[in-house]
């Protein structure tokens, strides 16, 4: 079954048939993992950088902000038997209007937050398709863990 | 005939707007109009009849009963929302069907991006000071009606256009310029004169692209930065991507900062959600 992930949400699944989709990505950042073991995989749609903006909404809807976002992509992946070691992690978006003045620059904070949470966390990212001025669809095929990404104007490959 | 001359001629076999929507405006600067006056003038049009009725009977009115005639209805949704209905009404049937297919954008696109750059409109307005919410929801809401007819004229060059803002990493709409001699935002702005929508309206949907937009008039830059901020969010959007150039800082002159920009696209979520029958208009 194919399974949309919104602005702001997450989906994970053990279950081969599924394909977890997200559109068009532009600021925002997708983070993909899959388990190759036990074939579990998640994506992550997340739109900004710090929970710190809006506490009470963080925890309405913890998918909305990076350091929020993440962990709980990772630790409900733990529950359906993922283990971190082997996680497969894949990341697009981060896309950035393109502004001199360099205030417009959520997709670049999008991408410093995670890169320093990974760090922190020592995780270790196998792919990934950021920046640039595109918009990015990726999805991610549960029972191969194949990756698919499309880009505005440059079609279709995997990742 | 050339190129340029060509999708200029296309103005001319612009359809008109709907006049149902100026005139029940024109109605609702006076407070003491009655919604039997405005139903009077509504009823002509059934598309924005109908929409009257399925808005008031959304759920996000939760009313314990169906309204079914024009008359209640008006009198339960109010003169606000009565001019977003209007407004939303008469500019959904130019950006229904498959469009923007010289954008790569899917049947329903442009019209979720319309409402979502629209819906932003209504968020920052409470940050710049100087412009009317109602005009701020019609100009996002048309901003991008220059692209519903130079879609096809876009397909045409399509590999040229992507080759070039791939290449030389300029704006979508540069390139637009260069191999159609026009671009969307100036054919929009064209269109909204022709339509008779008063000159800042018309400058706001011809400028909605330019680099220094924010420095430009409020509803100018109100408009440039809600489209902006959905081009980042992706809602609604094709082969131009986020190919488009804004100079941020000038948005300090309004005291809004990237904090409050942030905020406006969290609410964002929430409101699309309030406002989900505006979508289905």
């Amino acid at each position: 079954m194919k399974i949309i992930v919104g602005i702001s949400d997450m989906k994970i699944s053990n279950n081969p048939k599924d394909t977890l989709i997200t559109y068009s990505l532009g600021s925002c950042i997708g983070v993909v993992i899959w388990d190759p073991a036990v074939k579990v995989g998640g994506l992550l749609h997340y739109m900004l950088p710090e929970s710190k903006l809006d506490r009470a909404r963080a925890q309405q809807n913890p998918y909305m902000f990076a350091d929020t976002g993440i962990p709980a992509l990772f630790k409900d992946s733990y529950e359906l038997g993922a283990v971190k070691s082997r996680l497969i992690v894949r990341v697009v978006g981060g896309s950035q209007l393109l502004d001199p003045t360099g205030l417009f620059s959520i997709g670049k904070r999008n991408y410093l937050i995670m890169r320093k949470l990974f760090e922190k966390n020592k995780i270790t990212v196998s792919k990934e398709d950021i920046g640039g001025s595109v918009n990015r669809t990726v999805s991610l095929d549960i029972g191969t863990g194949r990756v698919l990404l499309k880009v505005s104007g440059k079609g279709e490959f995997e990742i | 005939m050339s190129r340029v001359e060509e999708i200029l001629a296309l103005i001319n076999h612009v359809p008109p707007f709907p006049k149902v929507a100026e005139r029940v405006m024109e109605l609702i600067k006076n407070p003491d109009v009655t919604a039997a006056q405005l139903a009077e003038v509504i009823q002509y049009d059934q598309v924005i009849t109908a929409n009257v009725l399925k808005i008031c009977n959304a759920a996000y009115f939760g009313l314990p009963r169906k309204v079914s005639s024009l008359d209640e209805g008006l009198v339960v949704i109010g003169h606000d929302i009565l001019k977003d209905i209007l407004i939303a009404s008469s500019s959904a049937r130019f950006f229904k069907g498959k469009v923007g297919v010289g954008y790569q954008l899917e049947q329903g696109d442009m019209w979720k991006h319309s409402v979502a750059t629209g819906i932003m409109s209504k968020l920052l307005v409470r940050h710049i000071k100087d412009v009317d919410p109602g005009s701020a929801f019609t100009a996002a809401l048309l901003h991008d009606i220059g692209k519903r007819f130079l879609s096809s004229f876009v397909a045409d060059d399509f590999e040229r256009i992507v080759a070039k803002v791939d290449k030389e990493n300029c704006t979508f709409i540069a390139a637009e310029k260069e191999f159609l001699g026009v671009d969307h935002a100036e054919l929009g702005g064209m269109i909204l004169e022709k339509w008779e929508f008063d000159q800042s309206l018309v400058d706001a949907v011809k400028e909605h692209h330019n680099p220094k937009a924010l420095e430009k008039e409020p509803l100018t830059a109100l408009v440039a930065l809600s489209n902006s901020l959905i081009i980042s969010l992706g809602i609604g959007s094709g082969a131009d991507g986020l190919a488009t150039e804004l100079h941020g800082e000038g948005v300090k002159r309004f005291g809004i900062s990237l904090d409050t920009l942030q905020i406006c696209m969290a609410d964002l979520l929430a409101e699309m959600e309030r406002a989900e029958e505006l979508f289905s208009i």
